[in-house]
């Protein structure tokens, strides 16, 4: 979409919100500060401002209709703090008309929204519905333009913008009362290939993924998910000699048993190859096609409600990599919580032991990426004051070349909030810690949340 | 030039579909726009009070939305399936706080004062994405594939 276009279809949804009869206005403002001393380069001094604002008008003549508006700006007092060297910049998340049915779930919305449909999380500014239907059927769908990022070169950048011309996508589930539901959904983003550019580019932004997922829930103690995506796109025919890329981009599956109130034991495998996952990457060389890798990981969870007010998880996954070798990771967390939810707390402890490790580094392989964190924090709501504390911990073996020798690195995180009025919550961190760029680093940070109006939605 | 024959037929078709997918349409009630009592602190159980109901339109047992660990670190599953379930209690702006085309700074620094979130990244991730990025880049991926990743391109050219 071109910017002014944006900004005059964002300025007519602000605009549509005084039609509104219930309307809520949540904004946060964030003042960093911090400076930064590193060998070989300028002394420098960060100051960045970051705003957030969103807006959530409902009512807008009828009970029906609402509007949803959700951005951010920043703003460099100092140095600047982003790449390519812009001291100011902004970005709306999402801004959308919807309106919602009395029956069958239905909706519709226009403007930009996200869909999670298929293999991510897709921006796009257009229109989408979706309704069940009888018979336990459900059909959903969108159409529109994609939302563009940056790409690391202007040349990228033109390839990119004329591929990725439109975006749409459908998904038609079926669901039966015994607690079985099955979805094949299909997305489609970019309808010129890359052979079809002027000059021919070798990077294709574009994909065709179909999607298949389930979830199985006869019971309230047992609960199956799932999906697996295929890549659909023709590509251009492998090498002589070199085998057909597998289409299969994904598997993605979970199981969960409830032994009784207190344990639940889930199971999850995955598998992705990386050729038909990584497809419409704006980024080939870090997500690279070519490699033409696999991922494959099953691992197990273990949660058990040791009392009331206590949560025990042991996790365990054994992963692999084809190119770099397989680990196993495991550990555990306990989450608590005393005096009726005033106080939260958490403490954890994991292991990643490389069991296979290759080619981690061309000059020097083998060497270990094995590792160990520990972290432990608290959260205490007491009338107006919040209190936080958090601290992690990370330990690497020797010999790890990322460290420069450091072993081990941390970070401690204190924040406190006053909860000044009912709409006005203002808050302070500062943060220690010590990694391989900043032997010693100290932080501060501002934050003003306020929230005006009657919308209750947001989380806690 | 389309004919007018073929206008009328188009319209005829146009017509039957339209009837055909109104009377396709569920005449179930949808489900609570919002949860009708506001939750308290922490992760909420479900099935604490809705021990042994189905929820409307997903056609599954609230006890599947339970916010346990794993619901949290899997939710994409709910998410992709039931996402008016999720709309009755968060708002948009609850999911952007870590899904977002672009983000201004990292989500545990978005919520530094809420340690019991699952925010990704905490402590110094930037020394510890060169371990997990090679034991599995998907994971990066989904996050990072498409979108959200200008900060990487300074040193993933």
């Amino acid at each position: 979409m071109k910017q002014r276009t944006g900004i005059a279809l964002v300025t007519a949804l602000v605009a549509a919100t005084g039609w509104s009869q219930e309307i809520s206005v949540q904004g946060i403002t964030i003042a960093q500060m911090w400076k930064q001393e590193t060998p070989g380069f300028d002394k420098a001094t960060y100051t960045p401002a970051t705003q957030y604002l969103g807006i959530d008008a409902t009512k807008l003549g009828t009970d029906k209709l609402s509007l949803h508006l959700f951005g951010w700006g920043h703003a460099d007092l100092g140095d600047s703090s982003v790449l390519g060297g812009s001291k100011s910049g902004g970005y709306l998340s999402y801004g959308y008309l919807q309106y919602q049915f009395d029956k069958a779930n239905a909706e519709l919305k226009a403007g930009r929204f996200a869909v999670n449909q298929g293999t991510g999380f897709e921006q796009v500014d257009g229109v989408s519905a979706r309704a069940d239907l009888r018979g336990g059927f459900t059909l959903s769908g969108f159409y529109g333009l994609p939302v563009l990022y940056r790409t690391v070169d202007s040349l990228s950048q033109a390839d990119y913008k004329f591929q990725r011309d439109i975006i749409f996508g459908s998904r038609l589930g079926w669901r039966s009362t015994k607690g079985l539901e099955l979805g094949l959904s299909y997305l489609q983003d970019g309808a010129k290939a890359a052979k079809d550019l002027h000059h021919p580019s070798a990077t294709d932004y574009t994909r065709k993924q179909v999607g298949v997922d389930l979830a199985v829930t006869p019971t309230t103690s047992f609960d199956f998910r799932g999906r697996t995506i295929f890549d659909m796109a023709s590509h251009r025919a492998p090498a002589a000699g070199v085998a057909e890329p597998s289409k299969l981009a994904e598997h993605d599956y979970t199981a969960t048993l409830k032994l009784g109130g207190a344990v639940a034991v889930s199971g999850t495998f995955v598998e992705r190859n990386f050729f038909a996952y990584f497809a419409g990457t704006n980024l080939p060389s870090l997500f690279r096609q070519d490699e033409r890798d696999l991922f494959r990981a099953w691992g197990g969870k273990v949660t058990w409600a040791a009392a009331p007010s206590v949560q025990v998880v042991a996790d365990y996954r054994r992963t692999h990599r084809e190119t770099y070798g397989d680990a196993n990771r495991a550990g555990a967390d306990v989450r608590m919580d005393f005096l009726e939810k005033t106080v939260l707390a958490g403490v954890g402890a994991h292991w990643v032991s490389v069991v296979d490790s290759k080619l981690v580094d061309p000059l020097t392989p083998y060497r270990s990426l094995s590792h160990r964190e520990v972290r432990a924090w608290v959260l205490v709501n007491k009338g107006k004051l919040s209190a936080s504390l958090d601290g992690i911990v990370q330990v690497y073996d020797s010999g790890n070349p990322y460290v420069v020798g450091l072993r081990t690195v941390y970070e401690a995180v204190g924040s406190l909030g006053y909860q000044a009025t009912s709409s006005l919550k203002v808050s302070g961190d500062l943060a220690f810690g010590s990694n391989p760029v900043s032997k010693h680093e100290t932080r501060g940070l501002l934050k003003a949340e306020y929230r005006f109006g009657v919308g209750k939605k947001g989380g806690q | 030039m389309i004919g007018k024959p073929m206008l009328k037929v188009l319209g005829i078709l146009l017509g039957l579909g339209v009837l055909m997918a109104c009377s396709l349409i569920s005449p179930e009630a949808s489900f609570a726009p919002t949860h009708p009592q506001e939750l308290g602190a922490g992760r909420p159980v479900c099935s604490e009070c809705h021990s042994t109901d189905v929820a409307k339109g997903a056609l599954k047992p609230f006890a599947s939305f339970d916010h346990t660990t794993s619901f949290v670190k899997d939710h994409r599953f709910q998410a992709n399936q039931d996402l008016n379930t999720c709309a009755s209690c968060h708002a948009q702006s609850f999911c952007s706080d870590c899904h977002g085309g672009k983000v201004p700074m990292k989500p545990s620094l978005r919520l530094s004062g809420r340690p019991d979130r699952e925010a990704p990244h905490r402590g110094d991730f930037m020394t510890l994405h060169r371990i997990e990025g090679k034991l599995d880049p998907s994971s990066c991926f989904k996050c990072h594939g498409r979108a959200n990743n200008q900060k990487c391109q300074a040193c993933h050219r």
